[in-house]
């Protein structure tokens, strides 16, 4: 990847019906999805860095964990969370555009 | 490996942020000292040392807010269709839904009949006569998991007193959520279950072709959280490490979706394998139809714990409108269900899990007044 760095900046869910083997694909919260008993998986990447990870909750709702982001450069994201919400973790954006996010699984 | 540095927001920004975080860890520090009061409650149940003292049915006043955008007629369902999820409720409470004859023959004996039935709440909270359903035009286009249908001032209705009703938010929900709900123990003003319409009763907007959600098990399932029920699999992720603390149902790794075929063995729970026709996993309507006996436990122990409002508080006017119907329950203590003596008891425990609540609330608003003066 060259030149800009992708613009995830907003909220995303998980399409997980639409995977591949290699990526989890992610579409803007307003997407017309399919209903799903099972709660989408949320990212949301906030321009000031902060960051919002929304977990699949014990009373269907998506459980919000927030924590900060940041792009490391070459499409690799570090998610961070305050201890004790989870260890840190890193995203490799294999392409956003056309309000498709897709991400290294 | 340390934890990589993140470069300081500024001084402003944190301020606030902590504000938030403080918090939010108040309220949860609240909600945790409330929740271990009603799982210790539950834990008694399911061991036998407490048992229920509640005989024949309940009947759980009910209100439904239909909350419909201005400009989607759609999205405000009517009455039938209110009506057909009040029918679905209580025949899956009940043990009385048809597709009960579908439990695997291993698993019979654990269906539970739980005496717990629903009804359109007939007065309101001022004691006039009401249908039990309000109807809310809003200019919202839809609503997210973050309550905000459960508020006038964000553009959807009002609770009626939690203690009382079972509160139902009926609406357009965003991101293909089907529905959610709210454990015992959360601020009343929250208590309750959120559906999207087309996923409430079995007509009308349910009743859509290919809707694998048509037959009003999401507001089954809803309650069963709102009467204290974990997931069946235990909301481990996937892993095998914790259960849903009713001995009677298998350990299973993760959620069952669609229509899985038996048996379906997980986490070493063979030969009969994950109980995937629990309302209480994520399989499709058509797919969920019982309730155990260990799940009717934990039930018990939260409608004569957290809940116990609706056993011992139960509104005259609206015992006498069961009367007045003509059903079976012919006197208010019997709709009660709790023998007189046992009201005492409950009242009391209600008392003292609300005086407890409060307490934990005025130690969490003076820490956040110490806080926004720092
Ligand atoms: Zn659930």
């Amino acid at each position: 990847m060259s030149g800009e760095p992708p613009d995830v900046v907003g909220a995303w869910l998980h399409s997980h019906e639409e995977d591949t083997e290699t990526a989890a694909v992610y579409r803007p919260a307003d997407h017309p999805f399919r209903p799903s008993r099972r709660p989408r998986r949320g990212l949301e990447f906030r321009a000031d860095g902060t960051f919002t990870d929304l977990r699949p909750g014990p009373d269907d709702r998506p459980r919000e964990v927030p924590g900060r982001w940041r792009d490391e450069g070459g499409g690799r994201l570090r998610i961070t969370f305050p201890a004790g919400d989870g260890a840190p973790s890193d995203l490799s954006v294999i392409s956003c555009a056309d309000g498709v996010l897709m991400i290294a699984k | 490996m340390t934890e990589p540095t993140v470069s300081p927001p500024p001084a402003r920004d944190l301020c606030g942020t902590m504000l938030v975080h403080r918090r939010m860890l108040n309220e949860s520090m609240s909600y945790r000292s409330q929740r271990a009061v009603i799982e210790n409650r539950a834990l008694q149940y399911e061991i036998g040392r407490l048992s229920s003292a509640r005989r024949g049915p309940v009947v759980i006043p009910v209100v439904v807010h239909v909350v419909a955008g201005r400009d989607h007629p759609e999205q405000n369902i009517d009455d039938e269709q209110v009506h057909s999820q009040i029918t679905v409720l209580n025949q899956d409470f009940r043990a009385a839904n048809p597709d009960v004859s579908k439990v695997p023959d291993v698993w019979r004996d654990l269906v539970a009949d739980t005496q717990i039935e629903f009804r359109l709440a007939t007065r309101d909270p001022n004691g006039e006569p009401t249908d039990g359903i309000v109807r809310v035009v809003t200019d919202r286009p839809g609503f997210d998991h973050r309550d905000g249908v459960k508020s006038s001032r964000t553009g959807g209705a009002d609770p009626w007193p939690s203690d009382r009703y079972l509160n139902m938010w009926v609406c357009q929900l965003a991101g293909s959520l089907l529905g959610y709900a709210t454990f015992p123990g959360q601020p009343p003003h929250l208590d309750g279950v959120v559906i999207g319409h087309s996923f409430f009763g079995t007509t009308g907007t349910a009743a859509a072709p290919g809707n694998p959600f048509n037959r009003g098990r999401t507001t089954t399932h809803e309650i069963g959280h709102w009467l204290n029920l974990f997931h069946i699999w235990g909301d481990d992720d996937g892993a095998c490490s914790s259960d849903d603390k009713v001995a009677d149902t298998p350990n299973q790794a993760d959620a069952n979706t669609g229509m899985p075929t038996f048996p379906h063995v997980t986490c070493a729970n063979g030969p009969n394998g994950d109980m995937f026709m629990n309302y209480m996993d994520y399989t499709d309507d058509a797919g969920m139809f019982m309730f155990t006996q260990g799940q009717l436990a934990r039930m018990n122990a939260c409608l004569e714990g957290a809940r116990a409002s609706f056993l011992a508080a139960m509104p005259e006017a609206e015992a006498e409108a069961v009367r007045a119907d003509g059903s079976r329950h012919a006197d208010a203590g019997e709709a009660r269900g709790v023998p007189d003596g046992e009201v005492e008891r409950l009242l009391h425990d209600s008392e003292r899990l609300t005086t407890e609540a409060l307490h934990d609330i005025r130690a969490a608003l003076n820490t956040v007044a110490g806080y926004s003066r720092w």
